[in-house]
């Protein structure tokens, strides 16, 4: 290695208050709930959240399926509407930051379709698709495709010029030029892109669900609120937010090792 | 590439010779030929809107989606009808005035909490410890997902909404102004040390304008979430507002007017993300680019 690790010492009180700061917001919401500060019909305690998921995992009652099956409803949208994105966002914004005409003819469209949330179009995909699986990835497909040809494009544009100058020096053609200067140089926005989109994915998922499904994690949280259940609504949200953050973490280490040698 | 080549132009406006040159040779015009005019990127896009359009028309037209696509004529005349009648008691402009209302609101208020926090978090390595931790117990959660408890805490009025908008909102607000104090040169700071500065001077002459840009793309990001934030909430329970155009539409089955909600929407959208841009440029005249971050 070129160059030596500084290990700076932090003081004990760092590594310590972070610890206590959970805790004591832990137990200040079981108190707040125990004790009956807030009142049960509004909040429920972490413990009973752990006791409705331990609960959740055998017994489908009262909402129809237990939570590793609203889970996987969950996660198959967000996945296919997340590749979806993915397959047409990527190529779409790396050709647009390149190739003249494909800007063209397509910015003015995504620039009409870009100002409008995802959730938006729920009521429009429910004439379209109804409320079943393909409504949910249509949703959440536009919601990751807006970030993926952002980033992708400015990805591209984003090449430094004296590379593809010196590249036409050389005589190659605008295909190569896009292929080997600007499709790698792109590489880091694009996997910004992933994040924003998964993240987006992830919101726009529980948004659909909340209007239209029968199952899934948002489906949860929305029944928890028609019976009047907060501690189904809190697991519900401690759900999608785990399960968010699991593969937040999962496409940090993905990339961490696929650009491993690019540096930012 | 344009900035270059508006300072060119503002040298050549002076009358500065050599500018003049650089000019000639920055402006020579290639021949106009068949294949530049078709290829022209202004043509293309017109002709794209225009196939936009048409395609629309003739989908909805053909009956192909059944009654589920109204056509842009459709769209248009439901409007205008609007701008005078009534939906629920409000016109059009009642609508937009209702979820303009909540957004400002919401937005104001998240970023008058989490901007000053997100700055004494980065300035402060104590708060930090503290705040960080809960803060990312929270900050997955898409705040889509406190609809159904907010509606628990605060009924379905008008508290509901705008505390989803501020859940939505505070996230991005935190995290950049956060980032922007975190992320800014050190070099800077070692000129305010060389010059004799205290680290109040650091604070005040560095932190804050450096961080400022980041804050503002922040802002930016916490904008489209604060109108995903409010026609979630207005889909789910409300009586006037945008979100509350798209769903009555989508209750009595009028395309027209969920279509020409959507519209709306995004017109709003742009022209407030369009304001909090020129805030950004009057602001902070220097902003660097800061893509990536």
């Amino acid at each position: 290695m070129a160059y030596e690790e500084v290990k700076v010492k932090k003081p004990l009180s760092l590594i310590l208050l972070p610890i206590l700061s959970v805790l004591t917001f832990f137990a200040a919401w079981e108190l707040v709930v125990q004790l009956d500060i807030v009142p049960k019909t509004m909040l429920a305690a972490p413990t009973q959240v752990g006791d409705l998921f331990v609960a959740k995992l055998t017994d489908p009652n009262p909402d129809g399926a237990t939570i590793f099956m609203h889970a996987w409803v969950s996660a198959r949208e967000a996945f296919l509407g997340y590749l979806l994105a993915l397959g047409i966002g990527l190529p779409l914004g790396l050709f647009m930051g390149w190739f003249s005409v494909v800007r063209g003819l397509a910015r003015p469209i995504f620039e009409l379709i870009r100002p409008i949330p995802p959730i938006a179009w729920i009521p429009l995909t429910v004439f379209w698709f109804g409320i079943g699986l393909w409504g949910k990835v249509f949703i959440i497909w536009l919601g990751g495709v807006v970030p993926c040809v952002i980033n992708a494009f400015v990805g591209v544009r984003m090449t430094n010029p004296t590379l593809i100058q010196m590249a036409r020096t050389y005589g190659a053609t605008d295909w190569q030029i896009f292929k080997t200067l600007c499709v790698p140089s792109a590489l880091p926005m694009v996997f910004g892109a992933l994040q924003i989109a998964l993240a987006c994915a992830w919101t726009n998922l529980v948004g659909a669900e909340l209007l239209a499904a029968d199952q899934g994690l948002g489906y949860l949280i929305t029944m928890g609120r028609r019976l009047a259940l907060p501690d189904m609504v809190v697991l519900g949200m401690v759900a999608v937010g785990l399960a968010g953050a699991a593969i937040g973490v999962l496409i940090d280490y993905v990339e961490r090792r696929l650009l491993a040698g690019i540096r930012r | 590439m344009a900035e270059l080549q508006e300072n060119i132009q503002g040298l050549g406006r002076q009358g500065s010779s050599i500018a003049d040159e650089v000019q000639q040779t920055v402006r020579e015009k290639k021949p106009l030929t068949i294949r530049r005019i078709v290829t022209n990127e202004y043509l293309l896009h017109v002709v794209s809107v225009i196939a936009f359009l048409l395609l629309w028309h003739q989908a909805a037209a053909s009956g192909f989606f059944g009654g589920a696509l109204a056509t842009p004529w459709q769209v248009l005349v439901r409007f205008e009808g609007l701008m005078t009648d009534t939906l629920a008691g409000l016109t059009i402009w009642g609508h937009i005035w209702a979820s303009a209302q909540r957004i400002f609101l919401g937005f104001v208020l998240a970023s008058a909490l989490a901007i000053p926090l997100g700055l004494f978090m980065a300035l402060n390595p104590y708060v930090n410890a503290i705040v960080k931790p809960v803060f990312d117990i929270f900050k997955p959660m898409p705040p889509i997902a406190w609809i159904s408890i907010s509606i628990l805490w605060f009924g379905i009025g008008e508290p509901s909404k705008i505390f989803i908008i501020v859940i939505g909102t505070f996230v991005p607000c935190l995290l950049n102004s956060y980032n922007g104090v975190r992320l800014i040169e050190p070099e800077l700071y070692d000129v305010i040390k060389v010059l004799g500065g205290k680290r109040w001077n650091e604070i005040i002459q560095v932190s804050f304008p450096a961080s400022f840009p980041a804050i503002f793309a922040g802002l930016q990001i916490s904008l489209s979430m604060a109108w995903t934030c409010v026609l979630a909430a207005e889909l789910v329970a409300s009586r006037s507002g945008l979100g509350f155009i798209i769903v009555q539409g989508m209750k009595i089955s009028d395309t027209s007017l969920v279509i020409g909600g959507m519209i709306i929407i995004a017109i709003v959208a742009w022209i407030s993300s369009m304001l909090v841009s020129g805030l950004e440029k009057t602001l902070c005249p220097w902003k660097r680019d800061i893509a990536g971050l």
